[in-house]
């Protein structure tokens, strides 16, 4: 047990060098490529010495914050997926579990299908439908008082009715659907410094928060009761990373647009490929799910890509099923929590 | 001496279900008070009250002078230790980590475990004869090493009160001697431990035993006054010869086996599918 703990830390040390390594070279990839190709000599040029006018431009104030975004957003789904993983103790449950995928695309078409409200209200409406439909399936999971699952049944229940309205909307104003449709799908191609601006000193401190509470929410996966007992405070921790890690998902999606299958398989290549102690699953998920969607964003925009702007939910999913498919071929025995 | 748990009169009900009903009972520092009933007679509800789990209805359980509820769950960790039926399995752990987890009431550290709770987590594995398990998957345990890792996660916490729930239950002879040997050791430290047991033939290691049935506190007092052949026809609804052995200090529980004839219940009879 003693070499265990001890190269436990690491492992965890070389295994967040490793990542942190990669995904500053997607970093610099994604500065590169583009209709406008950059060499790494002209980014770090454009970055401190600006020469070049329009490359600095190309690259400040538009592949910048995007890149930021991407990634922000991805990191901020893998950690949320597994804090809400381990909360709901459902191998299965992803950051929208909560409704807040549906409540926000409600907010989101509501704000699209107002004529008199400019497009910047849209992610502001999105957030707060996503972080109501959080608050109302709490409030259900509560009066049910039947734990975890009553949560997810809670929050199912909230997202098919949010999905259930979206719909009727949908069809009703059939003529704005193809506006409403590419926010659903989730794209990172109108980012700017704004919305960085807006985002990063909103889900950086939630998601730093939930990073440093790992430890205590492996107690939390032994039920309140057994939690409560080693001496944390159980049921009030549980409700606030609740809040929290639906709180920078809220902020991430009403800018981004809907991405899934990030949230729930970050966490999971964690758990099959090294370790399912939350110290390893939040970090590491973190920058998996960083990784992963930022990637998928450089294929979105790069020349090699001859379908134009797809959805980058749609790449997240073709490049990651596969390899995750492999993963549970591989040691789908070590599928779980 | 000091009493280190005073329960006054508390009742637990679920739904219309009445689980404890007025139990009261008072245990001094470094006793061991043993926990006998039939199932369901709520003997693990009353030590999930103990260990705050449980809420009762009335009546209130004060701990070293202080009502439970007064205690944030940081405080009472580091009083009351409790070993609970109920453990989730389905993540993968190793069995010293499990026991890591007891440490955490005392923990200084935000992110790693420290020295310190390395250390007294190899002691209290060690105590229960279980180094060997401590990097076996949890999951992957027998049920009897799944016991001896809990009751070294109690250990582990260092409390002087430690709550356990039939801590013999699927252990082999030696190691349920070996459990209720350490129970008895740690009384010696001054540690107040209260167990539930159905094994009868382990009461001889408690100082006291309250009997229940049916939510209610049928007997209380010393081993060898409590049992009696009278009480476990009460309790349990068995005949058997009571004899206490003064000599090992020790019951001798022998069942009076019934003329031929007068147990078969009228289902098991000539001619339907049991008897040919």
């Amino acid at each position: 047990m003693w070499i265990d703990w001890k190269r436990k830390r690491l492992r965890l040390a070389v295994y967040l060098t490793l990542l942190s390594l990669s995904l500053s070279l997607a970093l610099m990839i994604s500065l590169m490529i583009g209709s406008y190709a950059l060499s790494p000599s002209q980014i770090l040029e454009a970055l401190f010495h600006p020469k070049d006018p329009v490359a600095r431009n190309i690259v400040l104030n538009y592949r910048l914050p995007r890149t930021l975004l991407a990634s922000l957003t991805g990191f901020v789904l893998g950690v949320s997926g597994g804090v809400i993983q381990t909360l709901t103790r459902n191998p299965l449950a992803d950051p929208y579990i909560t409704g807040t995928a549906s409540g926000a695309a409600l907010g989101a078409t509501i704000a699209l299908l107002t004529p008199s409200l400019p497009l910047f209200a849209v992610p502001f409406f999105a957030f707060a439908g996503g972080l109501l439909a959080v608050l109302l399936s709490l409030v259900l999971a509560k009066k049910a008082r039947a734990g975890p699952i009553g949560f997810i049944l809670a929050g199912i229940a909230v997202g098919t009715f949010c999905s259930a309205v979206l719909m009727i909307l949908l069809s009703l104003f059939s003529q704005q659907a193809h506006g409403i449709l590419s926010w659903l799908y989730g794209s990172f191609s109108t980012s700017t410094w704004t919305k960085v601006k807006i985002v990063m000193p909103l889900s950086i401190p939630a998601v730093l928060y939930l990073l440093t509470k790992a430890r205590d929410l492996n107690l939390l996966l032994l039920g309140e009761e057994h939690a409560s007992q080693l001496g944390i405070e159980a049921g009030r921790l549980w409700k606030f990373m609740l809040a929290i890690s639906s709180f920078a998902v809220s902020v991430c999606i009403s800018f981004s647009g809907i991405i899934g299958f990030v949230g729930l398989v970050a966490p999971h290549m964690v758990r099959l490929m090294v370790s399912s102690d939350n110290r390893f699953v939040l970090p590491l998920g973190g920058l998996t799910g960083a990784l992963v969607l930022l990637l998928s964003d450089d294929l979105v925009r790069s020349p090699v890509n001859p379908f134009g702007e797809i959805p980058v939910g749609a790449v997240t999913s073709m490049i990651g099923v596969p390899f995750f498919a492999y993963l549970l071929w591989k040691r789908g025995e070590k599928f779980g929590m | 001496m000091a009493c280190s748990i005073v329960v006054s009169g508390i009742s637990v009900r679920f739904d219309s279900a009445k689980i404890l009903d007025g139990v009261k009972f008072r245990v001094k520092k470094g006793e061991v008070l043993g926990i006998l009933g039939p199932n369901g007679s709520g003997k693990t509800t009353l030590l999930r009250c103990i260990a705050r789990s449980v809420r009762p209805v009335s009546g209130r359980i004060v701990v070293f002078g202080r009502p439970t509820e007064e205690y944030t769950s940081e405080e009472y960790s580091k009083v009351v230790s409790a070993m609970l039926p109920s453990w989730p399995g389905g993540f993968s752990m190793k069995a010293y980590e499990i026991v890591l987890m007891g440490c955490r009431n005392r923990s200084r550290g935000l992110w790693w475990e420290g020295e310190e709770e390395m250390k007294a987590a190899e002691e209290a594995l060690r105590l229960l004869g279980a180094l060997d398990l401590s990097d076996r998957d949890f999951d992957t345990l027998s049920s009897g090493e799944q016991r001896k890792v809990l009751i070294a996660k109690s250990l582990a916490q260092r409390t002087d009160v430690i709550l356990l729930d039939e801590p013999t239950a699927y252990l082999d002879l030696k190691h349920k001697f070996e459990v209720m040997n350490l129970i008895r050791a740690l009384a010696e430290l001054g540690k107040t431990i209260l167990v539930s047991l159905h094994e009868l033939e382990l009461v001889s290691y408690c100082d006291k035993l309250l009997v229940l049935k049916g939510g209610k506190i049928v007997a209380a007092g010393k081993p060898d006054e409590v049992l009696s052949e009278k009480l476990l026809e009460e309790v349990y609804g068995v005949k058997a010869h009571v004899r206490w052995d003064r000599s090992l200090n020790y019951p001798l529980i022998v069942p009076k086996v019934p003329k031929e004839g007068t147990i078969c219940p009228r289902s098991i009879s000539k001619g339907n599918f049991l008897g040919s």
